[in-house]
């Protein structure tokens, strides 16, 4: 088909037009129409600020908003040391190493649903395979109840978080180690370097974009996780467990108060995006350096 | 000129045939004569899934049964209620989410289809607490429901443990107290289990003992009272109670505590009828026959379970009403409900629990016919989800030994407060 200058210049707008049309329709306006909402208290339509005032005062958005900061502090930390070691291990001349990097990518894939579900039934302080396993080893597991207590209840959902997505940390720092140069090494060889210091100046430094990102993407997830943790405690016991994400979860559906749970959800996007761009802010400091 | 519009001729027809061709994708229902049921899993859904069957094989009306667990059946309900989108034609209740729906003013008042069968309403044989929760306001208002499942808890014990230790049948707390401390002492298992786990499943368990010790939720004037003294008493019986309960107790729901009692690792608990067919169940029961089913244990006020059964009630929005009536007529009516019985569900019909039939498979119909007929229900105010769901945070942490009992009790006020204050 031979087109007109005329119309080669309007076809691209014509193809994107419906994809356009959908992003409109389930994006953007869910997302004025949830603004318009989170302005709104019960049943008026008319405009207030209730719905923000009330989270100040609101011990149980304060307590998952703390909740939520430590969970993902502790996970991403564990991840990154985890998935750090493990990316070092993997990028020596292991022997079957490609084998290890398959194993050790199952986690990540698996749904965070069933992953949920299965953890949970590992955990059952009575009939769970790791009290099971633990007993067999001689451990009195009777004050073991992982989902019952408050703080063992918080370790599992760290647990399982770190077991799931530390794969995912891994991956991206071995992609970032077997794409620095050896020029470098060689000469820390020459210099009669140590292992430490090798480490501490050369990989580190030249690791750092790597690192970024995988903290970056890792931090973003962390502060939204909902599935596992809803499958597995459910915010119990009490509210120990409960993240932002649960509570505004539990705000919307168990409450049915949309008004509240919005302006809630505005407020974890406006962290979100503060702490990405902290981030972002650091990566590029490193590019100019 | 005829190429450029040959050219957005082409594409207009193109878009126009793809949106066509999408529309029979959202199907809106052009199918008559089919009925859409939410229900609960479990017992109580099964049972009536099953007479949906029959009434499909008796009448030829289609219906399509949409299952889910308790609290995802209230979201889902919950949703379609406030939204009007008429997913369901009926739906099933528990009768302590009846206020917030009945406050959205979207479920179909049942009167009027009453009188189009030249009925005045429910008939007599309808136990006369049960029929209480359909109406709003309760008790007195419109009839917005027909109760389905007559459930009220019931005390269960080991009567074979407590002959060996000579203990009467307990009636008060104090005597399921010391019963639960013998127990524990002399016998392998725990002489007490409960669910304390947050939300529906602690203050489920600890109504009972709050009522009989006097506590009332909220005073004349509709502001919480849970932390006068009496409120505290009852929790402190239910944290003593909690010493002799297996542990990790204070994340228990129905399941666990059932469970401890199938295998003879408890020996007392509140529990509801429907699980007591489970106990002469060979395949899952350790105590079959050694279990003894009676009316709450009191204190300084006489013992009173907490009714919770199930509703169905017609959404207004659904799009088959009349239809939905009639199979909601036929489904409560004496020989449906007969049969809902031997499948399981505790009939909400006085003369059922008399039934010389249905008595030979269930001895304990009388005992749940006395609960049911003294129960009392939940606090019926439409924040009641709140509430319950604040109060039984509460309840849990106390029972987990996070708070004291004077605490929990006073913080659980506190939000409660606040939650009322909310909904004026």
């Amino acid at each position: 088909m031979i087109l007109s200058n005329r119309q080669e210049r309007r076809l691209p707008y014509l193809l994107i037009s419906p994809t356009v049309a959908v992003l409109l329709a389930l994006s953007i306006y869910p997302l004025f129409y949830s603004i318009k909402t989170s302005f709104q208290t019960g049943d008026d339509a008319h405009f207030s600020f209730d719905n923000f005032t009330r989270l100040f005062s609101d011990g149980f958005f304060l307590s998952a908003t703390a909740h939520t900061f430590v969970f993902a502090s502790l996970a991403l930390t564990l991840e990154f040391l985890i998935g750090l070691g493990l990316a070092l291990l993997l990028d020596s001349k292991l022997r079957g190493k490609n084998i290890f990097r398959a194993v050790l990518l199952v986690p990540m894939m698996l749904p965070p649903v069933v992953v949920g579900v299965v953890w949970r039934l590992m955990l059952n302080s009575d009939f769970g395979a790791i009290n099971g396993t633990l007993k067999s080893f001689g451990v009195d597991t009777t004050n073991l109840t992982w989902t019952a207590s408050p703080k063992l209840a918080f370790l599992s959902i760290i647990i399982v978080d770190v077991w799931q997505w530390t794969p995912f940390v891994f991956l991206i720092l071995l992609a970032g180690l077997q794409a620095i140069p050896n020029e470098p090494y060689e000469a820390a060889l020459i210099d009669g370097s140590s292992a430490w210091q090798t480490f501490k100046n050369i990989t580190l430094p030249l690791l750092k974009p790597a690192i970024l990102i995988a903290l970056l993407l890792r931090t973003m997830d962390l502060l939204r996780v909902f599935d596992s943790i809803f499958i597995l405690t459910e915010g119990g016991p009490g509210n120990a467990t409960e993240t932002i994400s649960l509570y505004i979860y539990r705000t919307a559906f168990r409450f049915g108060d949309f008004g509240y749970a919005t302006a809630m959800s505005f407020v974890l996007l406006i962290l979100t995006n503060i702490i990405s761009a902290t981030y972002i802010r650091f990566l590029q400091k490193q590019d100019t350096v | 000129m005829c190429r450029h519009s040959s050219f957005s001729l082409k594409v207009f027809v193109l878009l126009l045939v793809v949106s066509i061709v999408s529309f029979p994708a959202c199907n809106r229902g052009g199918d008559e004569k089919v009925l859409t049921i939410a229900v609960v899993s479990g017992v109580e859904g099964d049972a009536l899934t099953q007479a949906a069957k029959d009434y499909e094989a008796q009448t030829g009306v289609k219906i399509k049964i949409a299952q889910f667990p308790y609290t995802n059946l209230f979201e889902k309900e919950l949703i379609d209620l406030q939204s009007k989108t008429g997913a369901y034609d009926l739906i099933m209740l528990d009768d302590p989410w009846f206020p917030k729906f009945a406050s959205l003013n979207s479920m179909s008042e049942l009167t009027p289809f009453f009188q189009k069968k030249n009925l005045a309403g429910p008939d007599e044989d309808f136990v006369k607490t049960s029929l209480a929760l359909c109406r709003h306001p309760y008790e007195s208002g419109k009839l917005f429901a027909l109760p389905y499942v007559g459930n009220s808890q019931l005390f269960f014990y080991r009567k074979d443990i407590f002959e060996k230790h000579n203990l009467k049948s307990p009636e008060t707390w104090d005597d399921v107290l010391s019963a639960a401390k013998i127990i524990s002492e002399k016998e392998s298992m725990k002489g007490y289990v409960m669910r304390a786990a947050s939300g529906n499943s602690a203050v489920a368990d600890f109504m009972p003992i709050f009522w009989a010790y006097g506590a009332e939720m909220f005073d004349a004037n509709g502001n919480p009272t849970v932390n006068s003294a009496e409120g505290i008493a009852a929790l402190k019986m239910m944290l003593e109670l909690g010493k002799y309960s297996p542990s990790g107790y204070a994340s228990f729901g129905a399941d666990e505590v059932s469970n401890h009692l199938l295998q003879g690792t408890a020996a007392m608990s509140i529990n509801w009828p429907a699980w007591i067919s489970a106990f002469s169940d060979v395949n899952k029961s350790k105590v079959i026959g050694k279990m003894e089913f009676t009316t709450m244990p009191g204190a300084k006020n006489p013992g009173r379970a907490e009714i919770g059964n199930w509703l169905i009630a017609i959404p207004q929005a659904a799009r088959n009403k009349d239809a939905a009536f009639d199979f909601l007529l036929w489904a409560t009516d004496k020989q449906q409900m007969k049969l809902s019985a031997t499948r399981g569900n505790p009939p909400t019909r006085a003369s059922l629990f008399k039934d010389e039939e249905l008595l030979k498979k269930n001895p304990a119909y009388p005992v749940q016919l006395k609960s049911l007929e003294s129960s009392r229900p939940r606090p019926r105010t439409p924040q009641w989800n709140e509430i319950e769901n604040v109060f039984g945070i509460y309840l849990s942490k106390a029972n987990s030994g996070e708070m004291s009992a004077e605490d929990a009790m006073n913080k659980a006020n506190e939000e409660i407060k606040k939650i009322v204050e909310r909904g004026k």
